[in-house]
């Protein structure tokens, strides 16, 4: 048993149910039988890895579908162990190198060369290549990325790659020259709507208008994220008809609240409860870059137009410099100080900098 | 006869004690105290004291005693003459002790006993064996007593006199050592005032001719003044020729940290309470080293109390911690060296790996002693915070070290058996700097600690005196208190410093202490005081110890800078900074302060990112200065205490338990997509896991169910529940039953992916706490369920793989496509395999029955619900019959007995 995400995956070309000018060049490259290189990327949810698993589909046939998922160990040359999880069917292989962190320029070289170096076996099989997906590829570090670049060229006649990325500002250039880049953008709201029906549909219940609505726009593109949320309302009330919330996820809330925190009060003691609840949130995993635009959104939602910009302003600059540290909570606060202070001068309206010392 | 004797020498002894042991003999006499009299104030001659007990004996064959005593004075007398040399005059004094004893070992014996001096004089008279061959000979021959005169031996008193002593036989290997003994000492009195002392052998002989003259009475008088002039001389020079046994020669190249190290327990500087305190420790192991003999020599009220059953303390190892340069080496050397330990000692320089302890402690434990000693030993672990490997990892140091203390002797009955782990059988003392160092954590629970301080100022500053009088240094008192005040009580420190102007020929003042001592010690400081001195001005005594005026202490940026990198934690002090500053009292209306403050912290963050990201640690020597503008800032007198920073450890902490419930996660998610052919894989990428599954599954799987039997469940909620139990079973979700503290019971969620929904404590508000009765439902579903997947399992394992694989995933046209041709036929009855199959479904059954009703013992209606239920769910395996495939070349075939009649 599946949640619904999976569940109602579409798992062919055709049953997708956006973007068809890009499922029908999807389907074209895969019978052209010259399959380049290629670079999927758009916003989280937009349906990348569901597109990536129809060509694999389109391309093999449904023995790509057949998936065994293990672990391999590999080596750094510190003998140090490395664990990487691997999805694989008989013509492809598909892996997260960012969960190895720093090392995974030891896990692409090995993996792909391995790969590489063995021919297709299965003599039935309809492509002469294989496919290596590699998930996540803006985190792979700038030495993995260049022990991609010139693999990709060496092995093209038995392997052929597929990264999937949120954006492509982080790959350098000699990766993006290689590949057909794809862009997947988000749904708009009739899609997603449309797709909400459907897996209602499926499910056997009719999604109200009102609430289909709601949920696309809680979801903001995020189609993933839709029907999860469709499918705990469903499981929280079977009835769907009734009034109801649309549950944000807890660490929105949260960030929320301490926004609002932010906004009422600027003291000391201030300072140090946000801080309670910044490292509550850090605590529970929440990537401080998200804590942060966040919060940052909230506040802004409830300033004077003046400040607006200058509060988005310090948060960029935050951001880059909690980027390059390591200790996010001192930039976490900050920005919060920044913030107060900013507010506190307009409030009172006037300039206090002459009182600076 | 005694008491003519106590006259015919001169003696002054109080009692004379006449022994009737040995009859035959001339009775033998015992001058005890007569040493008390020349030593009165050094306490330490009371253990000598204790063995005085040897015979004095007029030589047995002279019936007239003083016609031998005159033949002695007559001896002394002569010698002046003779020889006016101060050295001639020593000679001859030593020629008298050396009769006795032939040796350099007596100060071995009498470590407290003999007056250094003595020691100097025996090196500086190298030959002194050669004169005394004929008297060694002698004494050598005169084991067998036939005449008498090898059985007399013949010394001098303290006045110079001579003394004949009969051996007695039974010590006769003891008595010369011990005689030597007072001799010695008789001899550095004389040579201890050497201006005086022709003069007072020869009045001494003069005396001894009038000798009986004097009454009694006054010549004890007379030699107690004697003895309090001289003491009173020498304190008022303060020359301290007891501690410092080569006083004077200039010219020695040893440091004078190693030449003025304490020789004794006595010389010790500091807190006498630490030093008993670890010399009580090592005597605790008296029992256990030395066995039954000195126990009961030193009985002590608890003993037994603290100890195990190889008398051993209940601590087996001692560490000594404290700031550098206050002699905890030296203390433990000398606790050992007094206990009667010989020191095996493991510092630094040495490896220090858990192999050590394997190839060279072991060793040196278990053999007793060092080589070339009879001593069992002691072994010192010097300067154990920086030893390696740490607590951690199982193979470290310090873990092996501890080990070592529970290592259980062998059984005494069993063969020996040389691999088996022996007790540790000899004390440890470590010794540390820090004793809060991460790697010791492990080690301060099993050790008995003792903790050095700061010894007494006043106490150093004298130390400092004798020593630079010693030397011929010219010093100032001032400047001497100003050196100890600058090196906090770092006496090794202050001798180097004294030292290094002695070479450079200045005297010892004020200012020059000052400035030789500029940087002194600022090193060592913990990030801690780094800290203190980040948020407050620097303490007015310490501004007075380093003698700064105002504009010197208003400047901060060296000061503090060079505090903050000398400490060697400045991510540490970073992070005390930042957890402190909104604490603090200081009115800040628009934040100015704040916002400096976190500027600072960000810039130091990002730049200590950066040198380690990028590994430029030239960036280093920049760092501090980020975090000195704390002290414009923010300093006050009297803030608020700073506390350790703790908070971001405890966010850490928090961040790893939280981090191993989402790798539980993902795993339970990744053996899930392996089932379900890849569904949920993509789910466990870890962004989409945090921000979106994690607090949409919570409520996928907390819906509001009511408590109710699950035969009313109305249907809306029956598939709702077994939607529920779908996906807990799936995702590998369980219940498990837990007792609160109060007894109370509860279900548990397992992995606790409901920390995700809790925030501060609390859960999501729109999220209903399901209540125990609906989570012992959705358990009973969850191991029904399991049963029976299991019960199919069973079922359908060997015999009908492919077939089962088939409907296992959603390929069914697919795998028709590569799955070979089946050869095999399906055939069916009531065979065997089938019918164990159901025997163990119906097992299982019974389980989950058992179970349920031990389980859910206030609600009986439940148990009866579930096994009610089970049937159903069961019934459709009774359809299922053994199925045979052959494969045609495949040779890994089953071999099972099966009835012929099973295939018709």
């Amino acid at each position: 048993m599946s949640l619904w995400v999976d569940k109602h995956r579409p798992r062919v070309l055709d049953d997708l149910h956006y973007h068809a000018g890009l499922s029908a060049r999807l389907r074209a490259l895969a019978a052209s039988g010259d399959f380049p290189h290629m670079l999927f990327y758009g916003p989280s949810g937009a349906g990348k890895k569901t597109r990536i698993a129809c060509t694999l589909r389109e391309l093999f046939g449904k023995g790509a579908e057949k998936l065994k998922i293990d672990q391999r160990v590999f080596m750094t040359p510190a003998r140090r162990k490395l664990d990487v999880n691997v999805v694989q069917s008989n013509y492809h292989i598909e892996i997260t190198p960012s969960e190895v962190g720093n090392y995974d320029r030891v896990v692409i070289q090995e993996l792909l060369k391995e790969i590489a170096q063995t021919q297709q076996v299965d003599l039935s099989a309809k492509q002469r290549f294989k496919v290596v997906i590699i998930n996540e590829a803006d985190s792979l570090s700038r030495d993995a990325q260049a022990a991609l670049r010139r693999t990709m060229e060496k092995y093209m006649s038995n392997m052929r790659i597929i990264l999937c990325t949120n954006s492509t500002s982080k790959l350098i250039a000699p990766i993006k020259s290689r590949c057909l880049l794809v862009r997947v953008a988000a749904p708009t709201t009739e899609e997603m709507i449309d797709v909400l029906r459907h897996v209602g549909r499926k499910e056997g219940f009719d999604v109200p208008d009102k609430i289909a609505h709601e949920i696309t726009e809680d979801a903001n593109g995020n189609m993933r994220k839709a029907v999860l949320v469709l499918e705990a309302l469903k499981m929280q009330s079977t009835d769907l008809d009734k009034p109801l919330t649309i549950a944000k996820p807890d660490w929105e809330t949260y960030c929320h609240k301490v926004g609002d925190m932010i906004i009422q009060e600027q003291s000391p003691a201030r300072v140090m409860e946000v801080r309670a609840k910044l490292y509550e949130l850090l605590s529970h995993c929440i990537p401080p870059t998200i804590v942060l635009k966040t919060i940052a959104e909230r506040v802004v939602q409830q300033v004077d137009e003046s400040l607006k910009a200058e509060i988005m302003h310090w948060a960029a600059i935050y951001e880059v410099r909690m980027r390059i540290g390591n200790k996010k909570i001192y930039h976490l606060e900050a920005w919060v100080v920044k913030v107060m202070s900013l507010y506190k001068h307009l409030f009172y309206d006037i300039n206090m900098t002459d009182f600076d010392d | 006869m005694a008491t003519t004797d106590s006259l015919i020498f001169g003696l002054p002894t109080g009692l004379l004690v006449s022994s009737a042991e040995d009859p035959g003999d001339v009775p033998e006499t015992t001058f005890g105290p007569s040493l008390l009299l020349v030593e009165p104030l050094s306490s330490a001659q009371d253990v000598l004291d204790s063995m005085m007990d040897y015979d004095a004996t007029e030589p047995s064959q002279s019936t007239d005693g003083i016609s031998n005593l005159g033949s002695g004075l007559r001896r002394v007398h002569l010698t002046p003459e003779t020889t006016t040399t101060r050295s001639a005059e020593a000679d001859d004094v030593f020629v008298s002790t050396g009769l006795l004893s032939q040796t350099g070992s007596s100060d071995a014996t009498f470590p407290q006993g003999t007056y250094d001096s003595n020691i100097s004089q025996s090196q500086d008279l190298p030959d002194v064996s050669d004169l005394l061959r004929p008297y060694a000979a002698n004494a050598s021959t005169s084991s067998g007593a036939a005449s008498f005169s090898t059985n007399i031996i013949r010394g001098t008193s303290f006045d110079g006199g001579n003394v004949f002593l009969k051996r007695k036989s039974r010590r006769q290997a003891q008595m010369p050592a011990m005689v030597s003994g007072i001799m010695v000492d008789h001899a550095a009195m004389l040579s201890c005032t050497p201006g005086k002392s022709t003069v007072d052998s020869a009045s001494g002989a003069t005396n001894f001719s009038k000798l009986l003259d004097v009454p009694i009475h006054r010549l004890l008088d007379q030699l107690s003044l004697e003895a309090a002039t001289r003491i009173a001389r020498e304190d008022s020079h303060r020359v301290d020729v007891t501690r410092h046994p080569q006083p004077g020669p200039s010219t020695d190249t040893s440091l004078w940290v190693d030449r003025y190290r304490p020789k004794r327990f006595t010389d010790l500087l500091g807190d006498d309470r630490v030093h008993r305190e670890v010399m009580s420790w090592v005597k605790e192991w008296d029992h256990c080293v030395f066995g039954r003999r000195q126990g009961r020599k030193r009985p002590r009220g608890e003993e037994g109390e603290n100890l195990d059953e190889w008398r051993r303390p209940k601590e087996k190892l001692l560490l000594l911690s404290g700031p550098p340069g206050l002699g905890k080496t030296t203390l433990a050397h000398i606790v050992a060296q007094h206990a009667g330990y010989s020191v095996f000692e493991i510092n630094a320089s040495d490896a220090r790996s858990a192999q050590v302890v394997e190839e060279r402690l072991k060793p040196a434990l278990e053999s007793g002693s060092t080589v070339g000693s009879k001593k069992p030993t002691l072994v010192v672990i010097d300067e154990i915070d920086g030893a390696t490997g740490g607590t951690d990892n199982s193979s470290g140091f310090i873990q092996k070290l501890i080990q070592l203390t529970y290592d259980k002797p062998r059984k005494k009955g069993k063969k020996a058996d040389p691999k088996a782990p022996r007790p540790l059988l000899r004390p440890i003392i470590c010794i540390c700097n820090d004793l809060f160092a991460s790697s010791l954590t492990k080690l301060r629970v099993h050790t008995r600690v003792v903790r050095f301080s700061r010894p007494n100022d006043i106490q150093l500053v004298r130390r400092l005196r004798e020593i630079c009088e010693t030397e011929g240094l010219k010093a100032e008192s001032r400047a001497l208190t100003t050196l100890v005040g600058v090196a906090q009580g770092d006496l090794r420190g202050c001798l180097n410093t004294l030292q290094m102007f002695k070479a450079h020929g200045r005297e010892v003042t004020e200012p020059v202490v000052r400035t030789a001592t500029a940087g002194m010690k600022e090193t060592e400081a913990s990030y801690m005081s780094v800290l203190q001195d980040l948020f407050s001005p620097m303490a007015r005594k310490r501004v007075k110890d380093l003698g700064l005026n105002e504009e010197e202490e208003a400047r901060y940026v060296d000061r503090l800078s060079h505090a903050i990198e000398g400490s060697g934690a400045m991510d540490k002090i970073a992070q005390g900074c930042f957890e402190h500053y909104a604490n603090l009292h200081r009115h800040d209306a628009n934040f100015s302060r704040y916002l400096k403050a976190e500027e600072w912290l960000t810039v130091y963050d990002v730049m200590a990112g950066e040198m380690r990201s990028e590994r430029e640690y030239a960036l280093m020597q920049y760092l501090p200065y980020m975090l000195v503008p704390f002290y414009p800032l923010f300093q006050e007198r009297g803030g608020p205490k700073i506390e350790r920073p703790k908070a971001d450890w405890e966010n850490y902490q928090a961040t790893k338990t939280n981090e191993e419930i989402y790798q539980s996660l993902a795993r339970c998610l990744r053996s899930a997509a392996t089932r379900h052919c890849g569904d949920y894989r993509h789910l466990a990428s870890d962004q989409i896991l945090q921000l979106e599954l994690a607090p949409l599954l919570n409520r996928i799987i907390s819906p509001p169910l009511k408590p109710v039997n699950r035969q009313i469940i109305r249907p809306g909620e029956k598939a709702v529940l077994s939607r529920l139990v779908d996906l807990m079973v799936a995702l590998e979700l369980r219940f498990f039953q837990e007792k609160m503290e109060d007894g109370q019971l509860t279900y548990r969620l397992d992995p606790p992916v409901d920390v995700f929904v809790t925030y501060d404590g609390k859960r999501a508000a729109d999220i209903a706490v399901s209540k125990y009765a609906v989570r012992h439902l959705v358990a009973a579903e969850i191991d029904a369920r399991l049963a029976s997947l299991q019960a199919d399992n069973i079922e359908k394992s060997k015999p009908n793989k492919s077939n089962f694989f088939k409907r296992r995933t959603h390929l069914d046209e697919a795998n028709e496509e590569d799955v070979d041709n089946i050869n095999g036929k399906l055939v069916s009855a009531g065979s065997q395999p089938d019918f164990v199959a159901n025997k163990r479904t119906r097992i299982d059954k019974g389980d989950i029955t058992d179970k349920v009703a031990v389980d859910f013992f206030g609600r009986p209606i439940l148990p009866s619900a579930g096994p009610a239920k089970q049937p159903s769910t069961v019934k459709p395996e009774n359809q299922n019959h053994v199925s045979y495939r052959f494969n045609e070349g495949n040779s890994a075939a089953v071999r099972k007995p099966i009835k012929v009649g099973s295939f018709l």
